[in-house]
């Protein structure tokens, strides 16, 4: 039996439709999400990739018995930090916050190395700016928001870009490029700047770049690599690197929800004694842990993921599953 | 299929042209059977013509897609010629009709792309001409010299 | 090749269908009759701009794919070669999802004998996000109000919850750049002749559903139905057959306008300098079928240091694979990231090969496109 349904894309945080096909009650593919008003359609490799997650899950084990063993360890833990990230949904991030304060466990949340802004610029408004300053190769990265900076200069406006390498799509469509360092791009285009520009940034290089940023009288919009960051920028205090590396120098045990942090951050691992990971599918930082505990994947669970532009967007369950969600797995962690 | 299109000048007295625009890259994908046959008559018989062709043997010019075409351009050909045998002649019976029909489609997706269809040509060359190959060499190398190096968009 | 006009004997598919409900009725039919396994058509998700494909077993579920979706850009080729190939399948097809599936029944991707389609006349498709605000723009309505839409002599018209209508003319949406896709603005084909029947509103009375026989197959469906006693048909008078015949002129002497405006640009395209390599193009084409296989994913085509890619070494392969057998569905376009118009450089390039050969993709008579022919003739 066929079925297209709606969903989200879970790969970055520009907040994507995108439709899924079910045949025969598995997924298998991607169908163009037209409707959808953040992206009419229009999907990135990553995006039409992201449903490899549920293809790659990990097959079911008995997960009871896997939670009494974490549970076990924990009681007898100290310095326990949980990592969170913007691959859960608000209700989970919710939950794992409850969790990590009652028990008194510390929480690391890296978002990229930005910070949360109370007014960030929509995507309609990169589309009517003036000027538009794009830090990163958007284009590349996030391209249904570099699809908007190409509307931008379609309707005239200038863009000036800061992108590490010179070979870039980014470039192509800028009319000044810099690629020496973010800080240097902001001091060079600052007195450009105005009220009708917006920036759009997916990077910095330091947190003087931050610091920069907020000096500046024009729209902001940071652009998140996972895609309920924003969301949980609203919920929970952001780490930068360096705080991150400090905070898992005194960690004896880690607990991560849904993030590939050892891909993330270049940390050795290995001088934390216990890693124990909640995760869909096989990464990086499952390969490292001593216990792993399948959960749902995106398209298995409900849920709502607020977007770069700080839209509150909510999705269901594509396809039912009878692995645990977070949330479920907090439930029995509490007892 | 890598193809190593820096060129070293060969030394070859007498050739003005050459000299003039020796830097000029010409992919050749020539037949088994026939034009490339006719390459080795007339470097046999000792002819002279641009040493900038770079010569691929294949088996059929039936068995040249397109995407060949193509990839050469984009490695940084100025000219691609591809020689097969005169129709009728095909070793493996309508090799030859197969790539007279794709090579229109060539023709048509290069312009639109802003290469001169002139950077483009075919040629039916038998075993025995090598003379026809020699001067099929130097017509094509005057047209490319007169067009320059290509640029790709 | 005949004439009917044909209306629902059922009066509920009669009033939510458009026109006649012909359509839904015969999809019924096949359906109740077990002629089919299941029914691939259109139905609005969350609002009528949202037309999803929706793959329907039971004949009760058929009432929420009536009526026609201007705003549903789809594409229903692909799907049934992925997904339902190894069913009997009855499907509802614009001209561009018709001529994909011919291109696919000769590539031996559909089987010819597994397969009912219930063609579509098409005007062209709306493209949803910049149709709500094209409404919003041009149209003094709220586009969560809009019920219904159509696209009738010339114009884009819109109707309302409180069943007011409201019309603008197609050429001046257009001029502004919203109104129909840019590939349904140059199509020629508007009538789908390759289905086994053709149904649509041009030279119908009002309640019926004219509808074109194509073949012996379409011709049993119309009788089937007619025997089950669930349609009703006759003879359509000589203005009708001549008042269709003239719409579907006007349209397609339009569209030879817009092409010859829009041929001429291929050449300056230069958006091809913001392409990310992201093959969605090359994915969501219905005529592409290889995959995994595909040229461009070989090593030596797949370059993964060039972003953007050379035109030549990424379009152009995709060109010399299936450009003699676009379809011009737009899709290609629908889903670059980067709104490139990628459709149109293929579209030109199929005209090209007309001109050359004759052959119109998913329209030409004969088993392959003259490319693959093993006759012993030149260009």
């Amino acid at each position: 039996m066929l079925e297209i349904k709606h969903t989200l894309c879970p790969s970055c945080s520009v907040g994507c439709g995108i439709n899924v096909v079910l045949n025969d009650g598995e997924i298998v593919g991607t169908f163009p999400y037209k409707r959808h008003p953040v992206n009419a359609g229009k999907n990135c490799l990553n995006g039409r990739n992201s449903i490899d997650c549920y293809k790659n899950k990990f097959e079911d084990v008995d997960v009871d018995s896997l939670i009494g063993d974490v549970s076990k360890a924990l009681n007898s833990a100290s310095d326990v930090t949980v990592i969170c990230s913007g691959n859960n949904t608000i209700e989970e991030i919710e939950a794992i916050k409850e969790f990590a304060d009652s028990k008194g466990y510390k929480i690391g949340f890296y978002a990229d190395n930005l910070k949360n802004y109370e007014e960030v610029a929509s995507y309609e408004d990169i589309e009517n700016a003036e000027k538009v300053f794009v830090i990163g190769d958007l284009l590349y990265e996030n391209p249904l928001i570099g699809r908007r900076i190409v509307h931008a200069k379609q309707n005239g406006a200038k863009i000036f870009a800061f992108v590490n390498s010179e070979a870039s799509v980014t470039f192509n469509i800028a009319d000044e490029c810099f690629n020496d360092s973010v800080g240097e791009f902001l001091d060079a285009v600052g007195n450009n700047i105005d009220e009708s520009s917006v920036l759009v940034f997916n990077q910095i290089d330091a947190a003087e770049d931050l610091d920069k940023i907020d000096a500046l009288n024009c729209k902001v919009l940071p652009v998140f690599s996972k895609s309920n960051s924003k969301g949980a920028l609203g919920i929970l205090e952001p780490k930068s690197k360096e705080e991150m590396f400090e905070l898992l120098d005194n960690t004896d045990v880690l607990l991560v929800f849904n993030d590939d942090i050892a891909d993330e951050l270049e940390f050795d691992f290995s001088k934390i004694s216990k890693i124990f990971s909640f995760a869909p599918c096989a990464d990086e930082t499952t390969e490292i842990s001593e216990i792993v505990v399948p959960i749902k994947t995106w398209l298995e669970k409900d849920g709502s993921f607020v977007n770069a532009m700080g839209e509150t967007q909510n999705f269901n369950a594509a396809i039912e599953s009878d692995a645990l969600s977070v949330i479920e797995v907090i439930e029995k962690l509490n007892g | 299929m890598v193809l190593n299109l820096r060129y070293t000048v060969q030394k070859k007295p007498n050739y003005e042209v050459i000299l003039m625009s020796d830097e000029l890259k010409i992919v050749g994908l020539l037949c088994n059977w026939c034009c490339y046959g006719g390459a080795d008559t007339a470097g046999t018989a000792r002819m002279q013509y641009p040493p900038n062709v770079r010569i691929i043997r294949v088996m059929c010019s039936g068995r040249i897609t397109p995407s060949m075409i193509f990839k050469a351009f984009q490695e940084g050909a100025d000219g691609v010629f591809v020689g097969g045998c005169h129709i009728g002649d095909c070793h493996y019976d309508a090799g030859n009709y197969k790539w007279s029909r794709r090579s229109k489609i060539v023709e048509d997706i290069l312009e639109e792309f802003g290469i001169e269809r002139e950077r483009f040509r075919h040629e039916w060359i038998s075993a025995s001409e090598g003379e026809k190959f020699k001067t099929t060499m130097e017509e094509f190398h005057k047209t490319l010299s007169k067009l320059g190096p290509l640029e790709l968009k | 090749m005949s004439y009917v006009l044909a209306k629902s004997q059922n009066d509920d598919i009669h009033k939510a269908g458009e026109c006649g409900g012909a359509v839904t009725s015969i999809l019924k039919y096949l359906l109740d009759e077990g002629i089919v396994d299941g029914v691939l058509a259109i139905s609005p998700c969350d609002d009528v701009y949202d037309g999803v494909p929706t793959f329907v077993t039971n004949s009760e579920d058929l009432m929420k794919t009536a009526g026609s979706y201007h705003c549903a850009p789809t594409m229903i080729g692909d799907l049934v070669q992925k997904y339902l190939f190894d069913k009997k399948v009855a499907v509802t097809a614009k001209p561009c999802d018709m001529r994909a599936i011919e291109e696919l029944i000769i590539r031996h991707k559909i089987d010819k004998d597994n397969i009912y389609v219930i063609g579509l006349n098409c005007g062209g498709t709306v493209p949803p996000v910049a149709g709500r605000k094209m409404i919003d723009l041009f149209y003094e309505a709220n586009p969560d109000d809009v019920v219904s839409e159509e696209i009738d002599k010339g114009q884009f018209i819109i109707e309302l919850a409180d069943g007011s209508e409201e019309a603008v003319k197609i050429h001046d949406l257009e001029k502004e750049g919203y109104g129909r896709r840019t590939n349904c603005q140059r199509c020629d084909v508007k009538i789908p002749r390759k289905a086994n029947i053709a149904c649509g509103n041009w030279g119908a009375e009002d309640g019926w559903t004219f509808i074109e026989i194509n073949d012996e197959k379409g011709q049993e469906l119309i009788d089937g139905a007619k025997k089950a006693g669930i349609l009703e048909t006759k003879s359509p008078a000589d203005p009708a057959i001549e008042g269709r015949k003239k719409v579907e002129g006007i349209m397609i002497k339009m569209a030879k306008k817009i092409q010859d405006k829009m041929y001429p640009t291929v050449n300056e395209i230069d958006d091809w300098n913001r392409c990310i390599s992201c093959y969605a193009c090359r994915d969501v084409c219905p005529i592409c079928w290889c995959y995994e296989n595909c040229e461009l994913n070989k090593s030596f085509f797949k370059d993964e240091q060039n972003i953007p890619p050379s035109p030549i070494a990424f379009q152009g392969v995709r060109l010399s694979h299936m450009s003699f057998s676009c379809v011009d569905c737009g899709q290609c376009d629908d889903v670059c990231p980067m709104d490139i118009p990628v459709s149109l450089i293929f579209d030109k390039l199929q005209k090209k090969y007309f001109d050359r050969t004759g052959y119109v993709a998913g329209v030409s008579d004969g088993t392959k496109p003259p490319l693959y022919s093993p006759e012993k003739t030149e260009l």
